[in-house]
């Protein structure tokens, strides 16, 4: 589960809008607080239940309903239950309250990203009635989203992120239009899916690759335990989202899944090997600069 | 021709203050004819008189501006709160004051039960009374080893569960969802906090969802009316507006037993448009549904903040004791889009905003929308208000606002508002009855039933008095005179439901809904006024006696 976080305007259903239209073949389940300017194409629907869509590719779309829990356990109950759920948080909501929801059994916390309109994100930081609710959500975030940047000046872009560290030092942050970033942060793709492309937003082709780097490794057989949890830890600042199925030296007859989003990373027991050969694969995307291929790799070796 | 009838009693509180008494009312065809002395009836010709309550006093049915009907849904279950309630039954229910008096309930509530599998279910457990003792399994183990055991705290948002019931539902030191509270050793203790928590126990709660939803529920909601003297409750926007529910409200209160009328808020808690000019299309085409005793279409209810006692509301300046401020549950401008889309579709929207922050919110965006919208009469209504000040209040009579004022609060928690949301001096102001009188804002008073318990009656003692459970007064300056308090349960409270015409005062034209009480409220004590027995209710001239007044 990803929570999707900010307040009014900071562009989360541009970025829905996205995500629907280009969901990189999951079947994601995207709970919106209202379908309000959500842009469902009425030729991909395939069917209507009260306030549930079925889309032609697998997605499908809800409001809240009746409460959040509730929702999100009739969900697990359908018969091709969704592979990630994307929960779209109201503007004045915690989304770390809300990335509780990703503890219920069934479900995992995948990652808390929230939006920042770098156009007004500071001065609504600055109002009577909401500015502490906009620091709340912006402290509270694995991964801020700067959007909007096409409407500043550079000058002004690098000064909004410059805030975004002092008031969220525990964020990870990038920046985009429309809400357009590369899947791969949002969700928790296969390893094969995870490299950073292009995306189509609107009738523009962007390319990510001169925003992202990806790094990927591969090899036979299993990794030191000891090295990798060294490596991960002293990881640069501009590394934004890893996952790896691997072989440690310490468990070699089963997967250990590794997930990292942000700051927060977990090592956790996967399915056993069995007769398939065990091997060691690792994704990571960071900020240009952030990745250093040959230290990495000799850091694993 | 109509039969017409009179009823006669020891005195008739009329609350129309050109005429604030009498000894007779008429009634033709459930309204009233004539209000005056027996004497004074003959003018309308024939009429039987009915002499039931010659030994009673009359007054308005009181009106409620603010409850919930899913209260009903609870007192399927056993009741085990601090507080004393009455059950939709009549039945005195002894709040339960220490841990054992819990488990002695529940222990009862076991053994009622036959089926040894089926879950026991209780609710209204507030452990902020058993001085830092909590409820957990290691209590709830007492009442029950194999049975599983629920218990719903009154905040609404914690369950204390038995070990059977973990067991059953695999809640473990595995158990990983957050909220789940486990001790030192991380063995789960019993206490589940927040929803992702509670739905670990799904299958009960699913049990008491279902409760709260079907139509005994809502029958039950008006027998408690009924039992305080209540003939017109609102369910304020806590309950679903779809189409099965509008008919499950028709079916039920449109019943010629049912003995109150209801008011229906709109709001889109439970699904329906987002669009605001389609919430607020929706809502007004609701009055379709409307007759007599059931009111649609014609209020909405947005939320602004949480509440004060869960430190969730919007304080101003300096905040709470422990410095932090509470939740916006809105955002102020998707706030603006909704108020304007209700006030042009004609409705009066009653805005929850317990702190004064978020009364400065409302204040504002009443302000604005009135600016780019204006509309004579539109009654928009502060609901709650508790911490108001006496700026606020001139401006909301500027604005040609109602305020709608939590009184109850500073009974059941003003021990806690001294000590621990606001300290003293606001404390002391809190639900500032006085200063809205004085300030000319049109004003009403509430229970907000679950939350306090349904009744005109403590509503004007809790005015009047002021006193907390530990018998504290806070704010006296703010007291109001008993009159003024019987207005505002009445009349007052009307108005805000946009039914002041039809009901509220005891006055040719209206209808003949009456409070029937045992005693003169003028005549006693007032630290008594609250335990005047309710006889029960007149409505629209057909007589609805309270269950079990002959009381445990």
């Amino acid at each position: 589960m990803t929570v999707l976080g900010g307040y009014l305007g900071a562009g989360k259903t541009s970025l829905l809008n996205h995500l629907l239209r280009h969901n990189a073949g999951r079947r994601l389940a995207v709970i919106v607080n209202d379908f309000g300017s959500i842009n469902i194409d009425v030729a991909l629907v395939e069917s209507q239940e009260g306030d549930t869509f079925s889309l032609a590719n697998g997605c499908i779309c809800c409001t809240l309903g009746d409460d959040l829990a509730m929702t999100m356990t009739a969900l697990l109950k359908r018969t091709a239950p969704p592979e990630q759920i994307i929960i779209e948080a109201s503007g004045v909501a915690d989304p770390v309250r809300i990335a509780h929801y990703g503890t219920m059994p069934g479900y995992r916390l995948d990652a808390i990203v929230v939006l920042a309109d770098a156009e007004t994100v500071r001065q609504r930081s600055q109002d009577r009635y909401i500015g502490a609710t906009v620091h709340h959500q912006l402290l509270g975030a694995e991964l801020i989203v700067m959007n909007k940047v096409d409407l500043v000046s550079p000058a002004t872009c690098q000064a909004v992120r410059q805030w975004l560290g002092i008031v969220a030092p525990g964020a990870r942050i990038v920046e985009a239009v429309c809400g357009a970033i590369p899947l791969a942060l949002l969700l928790d793709l296969s390893l094969d899916r995870m490299a950073v492309t292009t995306d189509v937003v609107g009738d523009r082709l962007v390319d990510h690759r001169s925003s992202y780097e990806t790094w990927s490794f591969a090899k036979d057989g299993s990794l030191d335990g000891a090295r990798l949890r060294a490596l991960v830890e002293q990881l640069p600042e501009g590394i934004l989202r890893g996952k790896g199925i691997l072989t440690l030296s310490d468990a070699p007859t089963t997967r250990t899944i590794f997930q990292l989003v942000g700051r927060r990373w977990s090592l956790k027991q996967g399915e056993p090997w069995d007769d398939a050969l065990p091997s060691s694969q690792v994704v990571l995307i960071g900020l240009p600069g952030s990745i250093d291929a040959a230290a990495f790799e000799q850091a694993l070796q | 021709m109509t039969e017409t009838t009179v009823f006669t009693a020891t005195k008739i509180i009329t609350m129309n203050d050109s005429q604030p008494e009498a000894s007779a009312v008429a009634v033709r065809g459930g309204r009233i004819l004539a209000v005056g002395s027996l004497d004074e009836m003959e003018a309308w010709g024939s009429f039987s008189i009915d002499n039931t309550f010659c030994d009673k006093v009359l007054l308005p049915g009181f009106v409620e501006a603010h409850s919930h009907s899913v209260v009903g849904g609870f007192w399927e279950y056993p009741y085990v709160g601090h507080f004393d309630r009455v059950a939709p039954d009549g039945r005195h229910i002894t709040g339960c004051r220490s841990i054992a008096a819990v488990i002695e309930r529940l222990r009862a509530a076991d053994a009622d039960l036959d089926d040894p599998e089926e879950p026991l279910i209780a609710w209204g457990l507030d452990p902020i009374y058993f001085s830092g003792e909590s409820v957990r399994a290691a209590t709830l183990d007492r009442v029950s080893t194999t049975r599983p055991v629920y218990v719903h705290h009154m905040s609404g948002h914690i369950v204390s569960v038995n070990t059977a019931l973990m067991r059953h539902e695999g809640i473990d030191a595995e158990s990983e969802t957050v909220g789940i509270v486990k001790d030192g050793s991380g063995q789960p203790v019993g206490e589940l906090q927040g929803m992702p928590a509670i739905m670990s126990v799904r299958s009960v709660f699913e049990r008491l969802w279902s409760s709260l939803n079907a139509s005994t529920a809502k029958w039950r909601f008006g027998h408690i009316a009924r039992n305080a003297g209540v003939t017109t409750a609102s369910e304020l926007g806590a309950a679903a507006v779809t189409p099965e529910a509008i008919r499950q409200w028709q079916l039920v209160v449109n019943d010629p037993a049912f003995p109150a009328r209801i008011v229906i808020a709109y709001s889109n808690r439970f699904g329906g448009p987002s669009d605001p000019a389609q919430m607020a299309a929706q809502a007004a085409r609701l009055a379709e549904h409307s007759s007599d005793k059931l009111r649609l279409g014609t209020i909405a209810k947005i939320w602004l903040d949480g509440s004060i006692q869960g430190f969730t509301a919007r304080l101003r300046w300096p905040y709470y004791l422990n410095g932090t401020n509470g939740l916006w549950y809105i955002a102020p401008e998707r706030f603006r889009e909704e108020l304007l889309a209700y006030h042009n579709a004609g409705l009066t929207v009653h805005v929850h905003a317990n702190g004064d922050e978020a009364t400065d919110l409302l204040l504002d965006t009443v302000e604005q929308v009135l600016l780019a919208s204006p509309r004579p009469d539109h009654r928009h209504t502060a609901q709650h208000n508790q911490l108001a000040s006496a700026d606020q209040f001139r401006r909301m009579a500027r604005l040609g606002m109602s305020a709608n004022m939590f009184i109850n609060h500073i009974y059941y928690w003003g021990d806690q508002h001294l000590t621990e949301t606001v300290g003293p001096e606001r404390a002391d102001r809190m639900n500032a009855l006085a200063t809205a009188k004085r300030t000319g804002v049109q004003f009403s008073m509430h229970s907000d039933e679950m939350v306090t318990p349904l009744g005109g009656l403590m509503l004007v003692w809790s005015a009047v008095n002021r006193v907390t459970a530990t018998g504290q007064v806070l704010g006296k300056q703010e007291r109001i005179s008993l009159h003024d308090a019987l207005r505002a349960v009445t009349v007052d409270a009307a108005y805000q439901l946009k039914m002041d015409h039809e009901v509220g005062t005891i006055e040719c034209g209206k209808w003949a809904d009456f409070a029937v009480l045992e005693a003169d409220p003028f005549a006693v004590d007032a630290m008594a006024l609250k335990d005047i027995p309710v006889w029960g209710v007149v409505l629209a001239g057909k007589l609805h006696p309270a269950d079990g007044r002959g009381r445990e």
